[in-house]
């Protein structure tokens, strides 16, 4: 049973507590920019002490909807708009207490592993803030690492919540396909992405994931949790993905050595696999990921709601417009090759191709789990990079997601997890299960939690000791 | 005509019509029309971010029915794709739409175009889909109305089997019958429930489709055959003068009686179709399978067949009789009832049909119902009243909602046939006639006419019309 270690007492029930925590968080994240919205007294926030999370302070990706509270997107064509339905997974944690305190920044729609590509603000990483803190839900890990709120939601579309948990040093769990509604996530590849958590505190990670997860009759791709979950009791065998002496920067490099080696000291048995077809991962990936965000992001053209240009000549005309002006270059980009990749006569070179490539990959990881209990994996070749492009431009960050992409491909659930701090920047990897395998994530984590403590970075807010 | 001795005709179609649910395709928004603009709308069917379609079971199984009524193999696992193109009124900018797997292909229905002989039109497929809004131009703005958003639509393509406008036309109107028959949808043409787009090609004998032209905005069935008429000739005057056509997409201006050219196609349209990843597909359980089979009801062509060959009823009739379900179940109930099949029919299609359009009533909401009907015919059968009083009592049952025997009791409407009393009749007549008797029995037996017509006249028309007639006979013999 898991035993939530954080204290948040008082935070947002306490009013005195309150306003110094709203003073601090405002003080903290002028330097950082995790929130580009921060409203801890919206309607709705009630001072409910009930639940497990009550009174719990959240922070929320921008892609995620929650009622009264921006849903930017991190885009201009969406910067005024205002949610007005909550996402079912915000809904069952405020259900359970918490209270939604601010909407956090992300690269535009999601797209992008530094946040850089947001049109609405810039974050900065906790742990130094020349470097980046990585995407796309970069807000979020942002916030988490400097105590602004012991939770927050992001969302995973091919690594989107575990890299920027690994650059700034906290938990991030990318859940199995389905067992989290995605009813209120702003859709960007529907078959691939899914809501997951940000935390310091791997107990309250899985109590949320408890309370988030199971059927919503809001997304007919939700599934029931109960009927599926798979137990942990039975955790003895790791593989480790073999990675070539390249691949991976020094420090990382070493982090993955050293978790193996814990876990062999821990009693786990512990051997390496290579996977044949790892190399088709990032270009299956960004296939169908742009196949279907051409198609997702199509709504998007100033009529209903959002951005629109002061004058157009004719319907066709303000589509265009509004689209032109309100999306950055990154999004422009991804909807051009989705629209490519799935041009008719083209489908099967492509998108086809890209699907052959998904089953595939699924099968050989059922293979590796056939006879494993965990894969672990390095979450990303490098560590927080410096913003601009002087370290990693835009196709090299591409690239670097293969590691991550693997689980959005195959539906597995995965879970990033800090190993150390070099250089002032946070380590860590991640590992992966079978579907529904949460627990055997939850699980491992704990264990090597006294080997590796979480740290801290300068300047961390410890919501707890507030007075 | 012309053409279709030169060459070959070839007409397909894609028709649309919405089903009728409570809600709408992917949410749970009413599907009603008349409302408001953009009072029936929510975050799913404008399309917010983050929304995600929920189907409606309720218009899976009504596409199954409508799949397996046209001879359709129904899927055993049916999915949903994306349909990609962008127009203001359409909120996703995307339609929900079926593709590789819709609920219905290779469909057959077997229609006899008022002729002897049976025709094939195969069925393409039948698919299901949502809606678009509606878009109002008002002057130098536009106007979007997103309450039809979402509404179901089940599309059927056929292949290019029909021949000419008359069939087509009768091809519509036969599926409108059948679609409400089944109770799947209202059909209104002119209401929007029903849409039909047509392509026709012509080609000389034996060479295959020609170059097709789409055919749209044409509201009624009888437009559909007039614009299709139309564009056979049109075609016709091209080939004859050895010119060629242009692949493009015309409409129909009802006011001016021709086609007019809306868009030229350069290549064909790409819709980037890819499955929707949102929705998983649907695969029917045996439940379901029952509700479809449940569903099934005798359809129109099949009644209509079986209706005449059953009741010995001319073409007209069975016509008449099986256009709507409730007046062929009427008709079966007021013969089991004990009425003559041959008088039902054609009350039915006369008096009756009048009586209905005046009163703005439908059969089942009338007064009328099978047994008083049938008591209604077996009283005129009887000999008990004429025809002439039947209708008055006809009249009456609209009007006073009572049993034809208790009006006819009450009026004093039965007819007179004791001789003694049709005597005492004729003779007033003949006496306060004299004249026209003298011009009879003179030989003028035209006016023999008259003398009846004044029989009826002081009976009001109780009096027994052939027992009547030998008694005038009679006494104007005598009197010789």
């Amino acid at each position: 049973m898991p035993q939530i270690t954080t204290n948040w007492s008082g935070v947002i029930t306490n009013p005195e507590r309150k306003q110094s925590y709203i003073r601090r968080v405002r003080e903290i994240d002028k330097n950082i920019g995790s929130f580009l919205s921060f409203n801890p007294d919206l309607p709705g926030s009630d001072t409910t002490v009930k639940g497990a999370l009550g009174g719990m302070p959240i922070a929320v990706k921008d892609n995620i909807a929650v009622t009264g509270h921006p849903l930017t997107c991190g885009s201009r064509i969406l910067e005024n708009l205002v949610a007005p339905y909550t996402a079912t997974a915000v809904q069952r944690l405020e259900d359970a207490g918490a209270v939604v305190v601010g909407k956090t920044n992300l690269d535009e729609f999601g797209m992008g592993s530094s946040n850089e590509n947001s049109a609405l603000g810039t974050t900065v990483n906790p742990w130094n803030n020349d470097r980046v803190p990585g995407g796309s839900s970069g807000g979020s890990a942002a916030a988490v690492a400097a105590g602004l709120v012991p939770l927050a939601l992001g969302s995973d579309t091919g690594g989107s919540v575990r890299q920027p948990a690994n650059f700034c040093g906290v938990y991030g769990l990318k859940p199995t396909y389905g067992s989290v509604s995605r009813f209120g996530l702003t859709a960007y590849a529907s078959s691939l992405e899914v809501i997951g958590t940000l935390t310091r505190d791997i107990d309250l990670m899985e109590t949320a994931f408890g309370i988030m997860s199971g059927i919503d009759e809001n997304d007919q791709s939700s599934v029931s949790y109960e009927d599926s979950v798979v137990p942990d009791s039975d955790i003895s065998s790791v593989v480790m993905l073999s990675v070539g002496n390249d691949m991976l920067d020094d420090p990382v490099a070493r982090a993955y050595m050293e978790t193996g080696e814990a876990l062999r000291a821990a009693g786990y048995s512990v051997t390496e696999i290579s996977l044949p077809s790892l190399d088709l991962v990032v270009p299956a990936y960004y296939t169908i990921a742009t196949a279907e965000a051409s198609a997702n992001l199509a709504r998007f053209n100033g009529i209903r709601y959002g951005y629109a240009p002061d004058f157009a000549e004719n319907p066709a005309d303000l589509m265009k417009k509004a689209r032109h002006e309100g999306f950055g270059r990154e999004v422009k980009l991804r909807i051009l090759l989705g629209t490519y990749v799935l041009r008719s006569g083209f489908q099967d070179q492509y998108y086809g191709r890209a699907q052959k490539i998904r089953t595939l990959i699924r099968k050989e990881l059922e293979s590796v789990f056939s006879s494993a209990d965990l894969l672990l994996m390095p979450v990303f070749p490098t560590q927080a990079f410096l913003k601009g492009d002087s370290e990693m431009d835009d196709f090299k960050q591409r690239l670097a997601d293969v590691f991550t992409c693997l689980a959005n491909l195959s539906g597995l659930p995965a879970l990033s997890l800090p190993i150390g701090v070099e250089n002032g920047l946070p380590t860590g990897v991640q590992f992966m299960a079978p579907s529904f395998g949460e627990q055997r994530l939850f699980k491992v984590a704990r264990n090597l939690k006294d080997t590796f403590p979480l740290q801290t970075p300068p300047n961390y807010l410890d919501i707890g000791s507030l007075v | 005509m012309k053409a279709h001795d030169k060459y070959d005709v070839f007409i397909g179609l894609e028709i649309h019509i919405h089903l009728n649910t409570e809600s709408k395709m992917f949410c749970s928004c009413k599907a009603h029309y008349g409302d408001d603009p953009n009072k029936n709308v929510c975050p799913v069917c404008l399309g917010y971010p983050g929304t995600l379609p929920l189907l409606n079971g309720k218009a899976m199984e009504l596409g199954y029915l409508v799949a397996k009524s046209l001879g359709c193999k129904t899927a055993i696992k049916t999915s949903f794709s994306r349909k990609n193109y962008f127009y203001p009124d359409m909120p996703k900018n995307y339609q929900i739409s079926q593709f590789e797997e819709p609920v219905g292909v290779d469909g057959l229905v077997e229609a006899d175009f008022g002729l002897s002989e049976r025709r094939k039109i195969r069925i393409h497929d039948v698919h299901l889909e949502e809606d678009a809004g509606k878009m109002i131009h008002a002057g130098d703005i536009t106007l979007l109305d997103y309450n039809r958003a979402g509404y179901p639509l089940l599309e059927i393509v056929t292949e290019p089997d029909l021949r000419s406008g008359e069939e087509t036309e009768s091809f519509l109107r036969d599926f409108q019958r059948l679609v409400r028959y089944l109770g799947v949808s209202d059909a209104n043409m002119d209401e929007g429930s029903m849409k039909c787009d047509a392509n026709v090609s012509l080609n000389h004998p034996g060479k295959g489709l020609g170059t097709k032209v789409e055919l749209k905005n044409m509201n009624s069935p009888r437009f559909v055959r007039q614009a299709l008429n139309y564009e056979i000739a049109r075609h016709a005057g091209i080939l004859d003068t050895g010119g060629s056509l242009v692949q493009e997409t015309r409409l129909w201006n009802e006011n001016r009686d021709i086609t007019e050219v809306m868009r030229r196609k350069e290549a064909a349209d790409d819709y980037r179709y890819f499955p929707e990843p949102d929705m998983p597909s649907f695969v029917p359980d045996k439940a379901f399978l029952a509700r479809v089979e449940a569903g099934m009801v005798e359809l129109p062509l099949e009644k209509k067949r079986r209706l005449k060959a059953e009741y010995s009823l001319t073409s007209e009739q069975a016509e008449f009789i099986h256009d709507e379900a409730a007046t062929a179940v009427f008709f079966e109930e007021s013969v089991k009832a004990g009425a003559d099949a041959q008088n039902a029919a054609s009350w039915l299609s006369s008096d009756i049909r009048k009586l209905l359009n005046r009163s703005s009533l439908t059969l089942e909401e009338s007064p009328l119902d099978a047994r008083r009907f049938a008591t209604l015919l077996g009283l005129i059968k009887e000999g008990q009243i004429s025809g002439k009083i039947a209708k008055k009592v006809l009249g009456k049952i609209f009007s006073d909602n009572l049993d034809p025997r208790d009006i006819v009791t009450k009026e004093g409407w039965f007819q007179i046939s004791n001789p003694e009393e049709l005597e005492v009749i004729v003779k007033k007549v003949m006496m306060e006639n004299p004249d026209v008797v003298s011009a009879v029995k003179a030989g003028d037996i035209r006016q023999k006419g008259f003398l009846m017509g004044q029989v009826m006249r002081i009976s009001d028309g109780k009096a027994a019309p052939e027992l009547s007639g030998s008694i005038l006979d009679e006494l104007l013999g005598n009197s010789t």
